[in-house]
């Protein structure tokens, strides 16, 4: 991040209302900053139970939608929120063992040029 | 990510990103909305410039923050792959957000205005110092001047291996070529680097 430039006080944009939902916190608990691509879902673990964080109506959608697997982006597109409220939000569930990251497959399972092979045929095929 | 991965079954799906990129008004956001399946999201990130403790709600009302647009665009290619494409926004104040979004990417696509050819100079630069193929197309916008692939490649400085299309990003035929002109691109430079 920047430590800002001129183009902060041309543009304040609708500022901090997005992060209404995370309480304010423009940062994952734990620091990480989860790929737009990163896969997640939902454990099946009760969240919330006897802990400090109490979920909020967006940690709840973002529960149900991970009961598959999702995106990061898609979640954020399902949900209407940007990526950063997100990822917050996400990191609360993550801490409390509801959502999991799902490991990316092992290259040996496809190869990368296998995974092109297929992108080819499939975009030829659209 | 080591503490956060869990243990269950790997990934049902892959997911693939490519990026596009270009000047401001070169048709990134048309051409990702001409070929997503997803309502062109234009999710709002919300980029904060001062950090601030967590909890600390005193803090919000004097944070600086400023929201950008981001492109995204999702093509499902099979039951277990999925192509992912990000706009790179191309103003260049929001630049530093590049790393972020081209982290793991296949590639990308420089959408070239002809009467703005400079425009796309700072994604050329950044694809060639990452290492990261990348095809630029000629967005073919009315009126303006044609000029053959061969001229916006000596324009541009571009190396050889650097593949110079024609496209419409309002056409979804037309931008299926390009995506596919980039995958094979990115093939090539896989071999051509696993041969040395
Ligand atoms: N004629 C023509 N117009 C285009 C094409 N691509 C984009 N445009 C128009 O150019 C303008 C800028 O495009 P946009 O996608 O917003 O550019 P961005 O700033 O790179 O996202 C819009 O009014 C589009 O409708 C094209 O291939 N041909
Ligand atoms: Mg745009």
């Amino acid at each position: 991040m920047p430590s800002g430039g001129p183009w902060r006080r041309r543009e304040p944009g609708p500022v901090v209302r997005p992060y209404a939902v995370t309480g304010g916190r423009t940062e994952p608990a734990d620091g990480e900053r989860l790929d737009l691509i990163a896969i997640v879902v939902a454990t099946g673990q009760p969240a919330g139970a006897g802990d400090r964080l109490r979920l909020t109506p967006e940690h709840r959608r973002i529960l149900t939608v991970c009961e598959n697997q999702v995106t990061v982006a898609d979640l954020g597109a399902d949900l209407g929120l940007p990526v950063g409220v997100i990822r917050v939000l996400l990191a609360d569930l993550i801490a409390q063992g509801a959502v999991a990251v799902v490991p990316k497959r092992p290259a040996s399972e496809r190869s990368g040029n296998d995974v092109l092979r297929e992108i080819l045929n499939g975009l030829r095929a659209l | 990510m080591g503490s956060a991965h869990s243990d269950s079954p790997a990934a049902l799906f892959i997911a693939q990103k490519i990026l596009i990129a270009g000047g401001f008004g070169s048709g990134k956001t048309t051409l990702v909305g001409a070929i997503s399946e997803v309502r062109p999201l234009r999710t709002e990130e919300v980029l904060t410039t001062a950090s601030i403790g967590l909890d600390d709600l005193a803090g919000v009302a004097s944070k600086k923050t400023t929201t950008v647009a981001l492109d995204f665009g999702r093509i499902t290619l099979g039951q277990s792959l999925s192509l992912y494409l990000f706009g790179l926004p191309g103003q260049e104040r929001f630049s530093f957000m590049w790393d972020e979004l081209s982290y793991g990417a296949l590639g990308a696509v420089v959408l070239a205005d002809v009467r703005r050819l400079g425009d796309c100079f700072a994604s050329v630069n950044y694809f060639e110092t990452r290492r990261l193929p990348f095809i630029v197309a000629i967005n073919c916008f009315d009126g303006a001047p044609r000029y053959d692939a061969q001229e916006v490649r000596v324009a541009l400085d571009l190396a050889p291996d650097v593949p110079v299309t024609l496209c419409d990003a309002r056409d979804v035929a037309s931008v299926k070529q390009v995506l596919i002109a980039l995958v094979q691109a990115i093939s090539a430079s896989r071999a051509r680097s696993s041969r040395t």
